[in-house]
């Protein structure tokens, strides 16, 4: 990539991200999220793993990848799951470009493992132009997919008045046979893996 | 009323994307994003054969059911851009070995999204991403497809096809939010007219369905993004009496090549985001389902008002659910989860 299409992005400090990781005292600080988590903890459901009687901590966080045994998240949660992807472009995540921001991720989730639930994230090109805002949400998609449990839809937008053409990028980031697609192509498989590479 | 579950269908290890019932005898085949195609016995529930030699480097997205010919034969379309043919030539259906593969068709340049035979099993269409629609002319043998039309109206994916089980009309669904219908040619029967646009959704149209009463074009559900299904109604057939100006191109004699049709209704609104796939009945009653997992059944009371008899959710869990298909009083339908489901109308 020798041209770059932003060259000189806004970026924030790391430290100041929101995060659940290892900042417990951040959470309890928050207004809302005392609520959230108590919700969230009264929904973790009793793994196999889990001995009987144990109240799941949500500290210890396992939302690593590939770890389906969780059934509730938080945004908080999400955000930690998609702000440490790498810009495709910047050597920065997109947390720290501000492309995702927790107060864009809204959450409609009952909690009950049974029930459909609905994540909707507005991300925020760096540029209104940006011609990898497709490519930035199809690596949240795939990310979201491979860590939450099937029972969430994923709806990725881009926030409005952000881009150019927010609802052509719009409705091709949520278009299932094109999101299909797109994970059978190899380039692209390629591309979104080394986005994701940073994640924790 | 409600749904009964009949049987469960499994073995897809991925999204199932389509199903297809053949019109006689049966057998239900089923297609994934795992690569293969599974053919049962509707009767007896017994898996018959994988299609699954490597003919196909993608998802399968679609499958038809040839309606005609000596043998079973059907057509899967796949996110590879080819089609694939398979038949079983022998008198044993259940033998395994007997189904092969006859002809990959080529000739689209992206995913495959939808297939379709028309009713004398003489044209296969199919839709894909690149916007067209090709019109394949079949032999009996499946052995050779010509491409004797591309259609180019649509200016964006063209998501679904399918043909009316009587007439030479075809219906296709599209990104581009409308469904357009496409006539053969009176005069020139390699000539495939557009005779009508549908607008009005205001999202992606996943499919459609036309109503199975009497011998022409008469209504035609459509589905889509924007969770709507919409009834849309044929007022005057394009001209197709032989007229002064039938010897000017088609392209010029517009007016008399252009079927008026008119929204009808919209059908009570309850699914929760895209609705997938719509069937209509040869009971009358259209069938829906989509990404809120949820299966619903309408009942018409008037030539306007419909009521929802049915509404299930969670028919595939948590799952979305990509197809649905009516056989006989029955529904069938396809989900996230890989799996198959048969279900029954308790009234």
């Amino acid at each position: 990539m020798t041209d770059l299409i932003n060259a000189a992005p806004k970026v924030l400090n790391v430290d100041q991200l929101p995060t659940r990781e290892g900042k417990e005292d951040r959470i309890e600080q928050s207004g809302y999220l005392p609520g959230l988590l108590s919700l969230s903890v009264f929904n973790v459901p009793f793994t196999e793993k889990s001995s009987p009687g144990s109240t799941p901590a949500l500290s210890d966080s396992s939302l690593q990848s590939d770890d389906e045994e969780f059934e509730s998240v938080d945004a908080l949660e999400i955000y930690d799951l998609i702000s440490s992807i790498s810009d495709p472009e910047h050597p920065l995540t997109l947390g720290q470009l501000a492309v995702v921001n927790l107060e864009d991720i809204q959450l409609d989730d009952s909690g009950n493992p049974n029930e459909i639930a609905e994540v909707i994230i507005k991300i925020t090109p760096t540029i209104t132009h940006c011609s990898l805002a497709t490519l930035i949400g199809l690596g949240i998609r795939v990310r979201l997919e491979r860590c939450l449990p099937p029972r969430y839809r994923i709806i990725i937008k881009v926030k409005e008045k952000t881009h150019q053409s927010e609802n052509q990028v719009n409705k091709q980031l949520n278009d299932k046979e094109r999101v299909s697609a797109a994970c059978e192509n190899d380039q692209l498989l390629k591309v979104i893996s080394q986005m994701l590479s940073s994640c924790k | 009323m409600s749904l009964s579950l009949v049987h469960t269908f499994t073995g897809h290890t991925d999204k199932c994307w389509a199903t297809s019932i053949h019109s006689k005898l049966p057998l239900l085949a089923t297609v994934s994003g795992d690569r293969t195609c599974r053919v049962y016995n509707l009767e007896t529930k017994r898996l018959i054969v994988v299609l699954d030699d490597d003919s196909h480097s993608k998802t399968l997205s679609s499958v038809e059911w040839k309606p005609t010919g000596e043998f079973p034969s059907l057509a899967i379309g796949s996110f590879d851009s080819t089609i694939s043919i398979w038949g079983n030539e022998e008198a044993v259906l259940e033998d395994e070995d007997n189904w092969t593969l006859m002809a990959i068709i080529e000739g689209h340049e992206n995913e495959i999204k939808g297939v379709s035979w028309s009713h004398d099993g003489v044209y296969l269409a199919s839709c894909s991403r690149d916007k067209s629609i090709w019109i394949w002319e079949a032999d009996d043998n499946n052995e050779e497809f010509e491409c004797v039309f591309v259609v180019q109206e649509h200016s964006q994916d063209v998501k679904h096809v399918t043909w009316h089980q009587h007439e030479n009309v075809l219906a296709s669904s599209s990104y581009d939010d409308t469904v357009k219908l496409f006539k053969q040619d009176d005069y020139d029967e390699d000539d495939w007219v557009n005779v009508a646009d549908l607008t009005g959704h205001e999202g992606t149209v996943w499919s459609s369905d036309f109503e199975k009463k009497g011998e022409r074009v008469t209504r035609l559900s459509s589905s889509s993004d924007d969770g709507t299904i919409r009834i849309w109604k044929i007022l005057h057939a394009a001209d197709d009496q032989p007229s002064i100006d039938s010897k000017l191109p088609s392209t010029i004699k517009t007016d008399t090549n252009q079927d008026m049709w008119e929204l009808e209704t919209i059908l009570p609104i309850i699914h929760h985001g895209p609705i997938y796939s719509v069937a209509w009945g040869e009971n009358g009653y259209i069938a829906s389902v989509g990404s809120d997992g949820r299966i619903v059944v309408y009942k018409e009371l008037n030539s306007k008002e419909w009521q929802i008899i049915i509404s299930q959710p969670h028919s595939h869990g948590v799952y979305e659910i990509n197809n649905i298909k009516w056989h006989g009083d029955r529904l069938i339908t396809a989900g996230d989860d890989g799996l198959v489901k048969l279900w029954e109308l308790a009234l």
